[in-house]
């Protein structure tokens, strides 16, 4: 089952590229916001950005899910992985993610039962499989990973799994959109919508960048003829004058989303008043928690954590990565002290960072080349 | 990652198989019913939605 090569045919790469300079007004400046790493991840690895005209110029958003993890939050997760008797479970990108005092791997070394997982039905299992232990699963991700995490919550309770709590640090995408738009620092013409999170959300939610700040947004798949595809479709509806939710990933995102995803996820989680994102600052319910019904497995509950604000390093510049405003080797350490075998930064960690997508993919140059 | 159903089992999960052959139980919750054949979108092990054969 293949459902790539069709979307990664070279010679309508090249008719649509062609279709984008023709689309392109000049002497104007675009630059379009591709909301999701996975987009980025895309963009770098294929050289999409190198078939752009250069007045096309591509800002990296802030979904990805490990990159806007605050290092308080990994601290968090460390105190409670330090505790007698846990085991501390999380997907293998938050392990190398820095907190103040190290990463989840250096607490591993240091003694602490932290494994890696694919799915938080894993970390059930490994409780499980262990029910003289306390079993912890690190929860982070969008609207994407969160069903996956409320099924299994749903499961363990049905189950009566007595030995198994969630440290909850699922976000949303809506609010950081917001609170970017409100940005003065960024001056966006459109954006390239998150495909996998609209399979769950679907299109509707964001339907206040049009209308509210008159911007298109085009829901995308990630392969390269899909991203191209879509940043067409933006500069189309700039050029004719329009301002809509488009949705190009038709194959994958229906208009609603996954009503029951949606319905699961609002029997297990309610918004947080509060979250901090890196380089974002607090955002108002931009959040997830476990409800009330659900307290019995909130891991924050049952242990004691320090709930404290931690800042950056002063050499990292995720926050101002995150937010679209530098490129990746604009930031002081990129390249040099920070790189994806010792990184300083959330975004050199995750494959899904903008900077680890620059530097896997030898994006050094200062300025690209333009076709 | 784009998985093919390959055996529906009991409480939700079905045995499928992705792009590389890998066999993996998914939680099919919530995109049931599903049969042996359906192509399916999963995350972090769990199918969020249908995949549409050759639309593009």
């Amino acid at each position: 089952m293949k459902f790539v090569d069709e979307f990664r045919d070279a010679e309508l790469g090249r008719v649509l590229a062609g279709e984008i300079l023709g689309a392109v007004e000049p002497g104007r400046h675009y630059k379009v916001m591709e909301v999701c790493g996975g987009h980025t991840h895309s963009i770098y690895k294929y050289g999409i950005d190198d078939l752009l005209p250069a007045n096309v110029e591509l800002v990296h958003g802030p979904g990805c899910p490990v990159c806007v993890i605050p290092m308080g939050r990994v601290d968090d997760g460390m105190a409670i992985a330090r505790h007698e008797g846990v085991i501390f479970t999380c997907f293998g990108d938050m392990l190398r993610v820095p907190g103040s005092h190290g990463t989840l791997l250096d607490a591993k070394a240091q003694g602490a039962d932290v494994r890696m997982v694919y799915s938080p039905l894993d970390a059930l299992r490994i409780a499980r499989e262990n029910p003289d232990r306390d079993v912890v699963f690190f929860a982070i991700g969008f609207e994407t990973t969160a069903p996956s995490t409320a099924l299994t919550l749903k499961r363990a309770k049905a189950d009566g799994v007595s030995n198994f709590w969630c440290m909850c640090s699922h976000v949303t995408i809506v609010p950081p959109l917001r609170a970017l738009l409100e940005s003065p620092d960024l001056r966006l013409d459109g954006f390239i919508g998150p495909g996998h999170v609209s399979t769950v959300v679907g299109a509707r939610p964001f339907q206040f960048i049009p209308a509210d700040y008159g911007k298109p947004v085009v829901i995308s798949g990630f392969e390269p003829l899909d991203i191209l595809q879509s940043i067409r479709m933006i500069l189309r509806q700039l050029a004719e004058g329009r301002c809509e939710v488009e949705n190009q990933y038709t194959r994958v995102v229906p208009y609603e989303g996954n009503l029951r995803a949606l319905q699961v996820m609002a029997e297990v989680f309610e918004l947080r008043p509060h979250f901090e994102w890196r380089g974002l600052g607090f955002i108002s319910q931009s959040a997830l928690k476990l409800t009330p019904a659900y307290a019995d497995l909130d891991a924050e509950l049952r242990y004691d954590v320090p709930g404290v604000r931690v800042a950056d390093p002063k050499a990292c510049q995720c926050g101002e990565v995150l937010k679209g405003v530098i490129k990746p080797w604009e930031c002081k350490v990129f390249g040099t002290a920070c790189t994806p075998e010792h990184a300083i930064g959330t975004c050199m960690v995750s494959p899904e960072g903008a900077c680890a997508a620059y530097y896997n993919y030898g994006r050094f140059a200062r300025e690209r080349e333009v076709v | 990652v784009a998985v093919r159903v390959v055996e529906v089992g009991d409480g939700g999960l079905a045995l499928c198989e992705d792009e590389d052959g890998r066999l993996e139980h998914v939680e099919v919750t919530l995109v049931e019913p599903v049969a042996p054949g359906d192509a399916l979108l999963a995350h972090a092990g769990v199918a969020l939605t249908r995949l549409e054969e050759g639309a593009a």
